[in-house]
């Protein structure tokens, strides 16, 4: 269940360290399995988490409305493709364009729903729709790459996302718990 | 035209997903300020995406094998954010206070005209540049690191490395005159002259201090015959140190 971020977040602009704890409390775990999954190493996920919170304090009015996990989610993936690009061995792989935090994500419809439940919406997923579409969000590689490195044709990768998402927005639908 | 906008929608759904380069995503997101139908279905498959990344959520159970966040973490944020909040003095916020700074800011130009000391010269120039980028201007007024002092009759506000005076309610100066700002470098036991404004009818005046705020310690306004003073003519109408 998702703790009021919005009003954290109006504490949090006053300076209210205590509003910032309970925001830490309620999201850590998020963030920091988000870049965990990303970057595969505890150390390089703790200081994106420390990075990701430290802008929060001391930038609170860059996230405005909406879903506040959603967001925090978009800053935390930005941030670990930084890492990612700064480690890039291979200049030649293009790493993906960072997805837009200032979108704000009026859609609250999922403010409600929980890892266990993404899950196994994701469970549902062909595995050839859930396969392209973990592995652009937190593998790091966009769907060119993708393509090239299954050998699968660019267009079909790029209709099977698109399939994925859809069903899994159908799917998350009826997960919601209001 | 179908076939190419059935690509360009699964082209939306990879952009949503925040997996294409950055050419390939400028050119979609150029093609979603103007297409309804491709807006749409980016609306409807963002969330998704974004779900996709909470299924990571690490698990706080350390039975499940699941990895946890190292409690020495939130031990180190909470040290640094507890610190800096002790160090922010209580912001003030007022509900017009938006409004304010947007007319005080177009004011800014022409309220602090008159210069009085010509070794200023160089900083009042690069002062004069800040203060023509309104929106820094803003930004800084409004920024959550702002430091604001009250004063009488409006505040001053620390920000960012720059010193700005924002009065709301500053009496007219008496005829021929006009206030003098003074700023007192560290270390110092003198105060320097800086810059003469008068506030507008309503008692308005913002003013961009051409000093480095980390290197000042007190800022002082007096009135001053027009034109300014080398040194203070009278007892200063505020004094504030800076800490
Ligand atoms: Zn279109």
């Amino acid at each position: 269940m998702e703790l009021d971020a919005e009003d954290l977040i109006a504490r949090i602009r006053a300076r209210d360290a205590d509003a910032f704890e309970a925001l830490y409390d309620a999201h850590h775990r998020l963030v920091y399995g988000v870049a965990m999954r990303m970057l595969g190493d505890a150390a390089a996920a703790e200081d994106v988490t420390q990075s990701v919170f430290l802008k929060v304090w001391s930038s609170p009015d860059l996230f405005r409305s909406g879903n506040f996990s959603a967001w925090i989610v978009r800053v935390t993936r930005n941030r670990a493709l930084d890492v990612l690009r700064s480690r890039n061995s291979h200049p030649e792989v293009e790493l993906p364009e960072a997805l837009p935090e200032s979108d704000a994500l009026e859609d609250v419809a999922f403010a409600n729903l929980d890892a266990t439940a993404v899950r196994a919406a994701l469970e549902t997923l062909p595995p050839e729709q859930r396969a392209p579409i973990e592995l652009g969000f937190f593998g790091g590689i966009t769907h060119d790459e993708i393509a090239r490195r299954t050998g699968i044709p660019l267009g079909t990768i790029k209709t099977r996302i698109r399939m994925g998402l859809r069903k899994l927005r159908a799917t998350l639908e009826g997960a919601v718990t209001v | 035209m179908n076939a190419s906008h059935d690509a360009m929608l699964d082209d939306v759904a990879v952009y949503a997903l925040g997996t294409m380069n950055a050419a390939d995503a400028a050119r979609v997101q150029e093609h979603l300020r103007t297409c309804a139908e491709c807006r749409a279905e980016y609306e409807a498959l963002a969330p998704s995406a974004s779900a996709v990344g909470l299924s990571a959520e690490a698990c706080a159970n350390a039975e499940t094998g699941a990895v946890t966040v190292s409690p020495l973490l939130k031990a180190r944020l909470m040290r640094e954010v507890r610190r800096d909040a002790a160090s922010s003095p209580v912001v003030a916020r007022g509900g017009s206070w938006g409004t304010y700074l947007v007319a005080a800011a177009c004011l800014a130009v022409a309220v602090w005209t008159s210069f009085v000391n010509i070794s200023l010269n160089h900083q009042l120039h690069g002062a004069q540049a800040t203060l023509a980028a309104t929106q820094t201007t803003i930004a800084d007024l409004t920024s959550a690191h702002a430091q604001r002092f009250a004063v009488n009759g409006g505040e001053i506000v620390r920000v960012h490395g720059r010193i700005y005076l924002a009065m709301h309610d500053m009496p007219q100066p008496p005829r021929g005159k006009v206030y003098q700002a003074w700023t007192l470098p560290k270390g110092a036991k003198t105060m320097r002259p800086s810059l003469t404004f008068v506030p507008d009818a309503h008692g308005t005046a913002l003013v961009a201090l051409p000093v480095n705020a980390a290197l000042t310690s007190a800022v002082a306004v007096s009135v001053e015959p027009a034109g300014g003073s080398k040194q203070p003519t009278s007892k200063p109408v505020l004094v504030e140190q800076l800490g």
